[in-house]
């Protein structure tokens, strides 16, 4: 079985369960919602510096939510250990890992599209500008976060692991998307998309960068 | 490690004066740089004294760096011989890069506010030196997290590469975002020019820290050996497994050797 | 009983069959294994022929579970060395995997999937020839019920979906750690089962349980104790 096979069969598994448990709409957008209250609530109610700060409150919220994102990513194969199932089939590790990113990538762009929508309702934030700098903003940054954390999310599985870890490595590797996304996507909802090339070029790196290492080392984490 | 024991033994007594000169000479070496940089070196022009603290935070800043080049490497050389000293190196540099990372840090908040005015002011250098100390932390409570010594050793191999081949991309970004509203950096000296005093008090002082980084490694891993060594002699007799094999072979290497 | 080999009665200690490595189903060399500093197991030699039923008894934390990690490969011996049909265990994992099947405390089941779509990842896994699903469900009774969510089995269907699942391959390795706790009289029917298709195939089958009911089709049996193996504690007059 090809390796490409194999990656899809793992990414087609994790999003039928996801579709199945509804676990994301369940936790992870009510979430998000919340953040953005807070935020609001903490920053506001000024209207133009709501208006000012929004790019960065949605990749923020979308930073936090996708943590949980992650975790989620990783609860489904510890309820019954099928974490060890996927070590004992006989298949290359580095699919696995690429087929969980897949899917919670895919996961992360549903995910990005709705913050967007409630960023935009509550900050007042006029949707147009050069939307395929934003739709590329989404993409690349989703699959750098997602990178990130199918990487990682393999660390819950440690009984001591718990809350803290995974957030507390996230974070600070995914700064790199915190700040591209944020710039790339204010500069195309002003219109100004041209000037977004570098950013979404650092994304591009971000992600090649993360996806590559991810390929080469998952497999570490997850043997014995 | 088939060393017989009277070889081992003039090893360690060489291994401790070793480190006994190690330790003196880092000792006399930061004590000639704070000497040149606080007495012998003249105020600088615009920047008064505030700007001595820079001939610490300098090499604080380059110590930091390196540490994590050092885990970076140790973590590559252990997950491909799977030799648990690699492990070891790697810890080691961790909690020295930590101290030297938060150092950095302290000295530039010191220095900023009477140059500046205010503590942080988000230079890209800084900035990226905050968050190499989140990762720092991030790979030291990786540490903590598995039982086995050889899955913790594999783990924290695998955050020690990704975060360290992630400092460079952080760097990028945060220097291009903080470009596009120029402000106050982090100045070695307020004027352009370097005086050859300067130059060479600067280096001394890298020169000291460095050997003190050192310094500070090898007495980590001693003290390392030290804890392990009681472990291993505990475990040594209930498994049959001779102490020093213990000791070396946490890992997948003591597979072959059976 | 006889070692299920031919060799040497006399040569043989009783605990052991003599077999050459090539014979051999299992051979393990002085492995051990620590968790932290807790030796699970220690210096375990061990031989087991191909064909054998070899049952492994012992109190809780004698080790078995630890053994039995070992020969499925999600656990790297700490020292010590051997080979599970044939392939090393520090480099011939996926060849191991690929032969073997381990029924072990967890079900290792999607509960979000139906047992269906469990079953059929896990062939897509091993090369996408999924068309021994639907037997293998009719074969343990989960015919109906293959289509619910395994979220609302019980313990019995679970495992007997485990049962379902090794009949997708035929392994020539049948590792069972605990196999029957919890299990109504149908799954473990289920499970026995299975462990008399698969002896009489002529595959290994290494079975580990405390429960005295079942283990009948083993030729041998193994005991342990704080992770060594002992001699039969029952030893002085009950034939092994």
């Amino acid at each position: 079985m090809t390796f490409v096979r194999q990656a899809g069969a793992i990414a087609a598994k994790d999003l039928r369960i996801e579709i199945r448990g509804r676990h994301g709409l369940g936790t992870v957008l009510p979430f998000a919602a919340t953040l953005l209250i807070a935020f609001g609530l903490s920053i506001g109610p000024g209207r133009s510096l709501l208006q000012r700060t929004a790019p960065g409150l949605l990749w923020l919220a979308m930073l936090f939510a996708s943590v949980l994102a992650f975790r989620r990513t990783y609860e489904a194969e510890g309820e019954d250990g099928a974490l060890e199932g996927l070590v004992l089939a006989p298949i290359d590790k580095a699919a696995v890992f690429l087929g969980k990113a897949a899917a919670v990538a895919a996961q992360l762009v549903v995910l990005w599209v709705a913050v967007l929508l409630l960023v935009s309702a509550l900050f007042d934030l006029s949707l147009g500008g050069d939307v395929a700098v934003v739709v590329a903003a989404c993409l690349l940054g989703t699959v750098g976060l997602a990178a990130v954390g199918s990487l990682f999310g393999v660390l819950t599985e440690s009984p001591r692991a718990r809350e803290a870890v995974v957030p507390l490595l996230v974070l600070p590797l995914a700064v790199p998307v915190l700040l591209s996304g944020v710039k790339a996507t204010s500069l195309a909802l002003a219109g100004l998309g041209s000037q977004a090339g570098g950013w979404l070029g650092l994304l591009v790196a971000f992600d090649v960068v993360f996806l590559a290492a991810g390929t080469i080392v998952f497999e570490h984490l997850l043997e014995d | 490690m088939g060393v017989p024991t009277g070889e081992r033994l003039m090893g360690k007594a060489t291994a401790r004066r070793g480190e006994r000169i190690l330790g003196w000479t880092s000792l006399v070496a930061v004590a000639v740089t704070l000497i040149m940089s606080l007495l012998v070196v003249p105020p600088d022009a615009s920047q008064g004294n505030v700007q001595r603290l820079m001939y610490v935070h300098v090499p604080a800043a380059w110590l930091a760096y390196l540490s994590f080049f050092v885990v970076f490497v140790s973590s590559i050389a252990y997950l491909v011989t799977k030799r648990i000293r690699w492990d070891r190196l790697a810890a080691a540099s961790a909690e020295a890069g930590v101290l030297f990372t938060a150092l950095t840090i302290a000295l530039g908040m010191l220095w900023g506010k009477p140059v500046w005015g205010a503590w942080w002011t988000w230079d890209p250098r800084l900035t990226t030196t905050a968050i190499l100390l989140l990762l720092y932390i991030g790979y030291l409570a990786v540490r903590r997290l598995p039982e086995s010594p050889a899955r913790r050793a594999r783990w924290a191999a695998v955050v020690g590469i990704v975060a360290f081949v992630d400092v460079p991309i952080v760097q990028l970004s945060v220097t291009w975002w903080r470009s596009l509203h120029q402000g106050p950096t982090v100045r070695l000296l307020g004027t352009s020019t370097i005086a050859p005093i300067m130059l060479t008090t600067l280096l001394i002082a890298v020169g000291a820290f460095t050997v003190l980084y050192c310094y500070l490694i090898v007495l980590r891993l001693r003290v390392g050996r030290l804890e392990e060594r009681a472990v291993a002699e505990a475990l040594s007799p209930r498994i049959g497994v001779p102490v020093a094999d213990v000791m070396d072979a946490p890992g997948e290497e003591a597979v072959a050797r059976g | 009983m006889a070692p299920s080999s031919t060799s040497n009665a006399l040569l043989t200690a009783p605990n052991e069959p003599s077999t050459s490595i090539e014979d051999s189903a299992v051979s393990l060399s002085r492995v051990t294994r620590i968790f932290g500093v807790t030796p699970a197991l220690v210096r375990v030699d061990l031989e087991v022929a191909r064909g054998e039923v070899l049952l492994v008894r012992g109190p809780n934390g004698a080790g078995k579970s630890t053994l039995l990690g070992v020969l499925a490969t999600t656990l790297a011996p700490t020292y010590g060395s051997g080979s599970v049909l044939g392939f090393a265990l520090d480099r011939g994992r996926d060849q191991i995997r690929r032969r073997m099947e381990l029924i072990g405390h967890h079900t290792r089941l999607y509960e979000d999937l139906t047992a269906r779509e469990n079953l059929r990842f896990w062939a897509s896994l091993f090369g996408g020839d999924t068309s021994r699903v639907d037997p293998a469900l009719e074969a343990v009774g989960l015919g109906p019920a293959g289509d619910d969510r395994v979220r609302g089995y019980s313990q019995g269907m679970r495992q007997r979906v485990a049962v379902a699942r090794a009949l997708l391959r035929e392994p020539e390795l049948l590792l069972l750690d605990e196999p029957y706790a919890g299990l109504d009289e149908e799954a473990k029917a289920s499970v026995d089962g299975l462990i008399d298709e698969t002896a009489a195939r002529g595959a290994t089958v290494v079975l580990a349980t405390h429960d005295p009911t079942r283990g009948g089709a083993a030729g041998r049996t193994l005991y342990m104790d704080a992770g060594r193996i002992v001699p039969d504690p029952m030893a002085g007059g009950r034939a092994p």
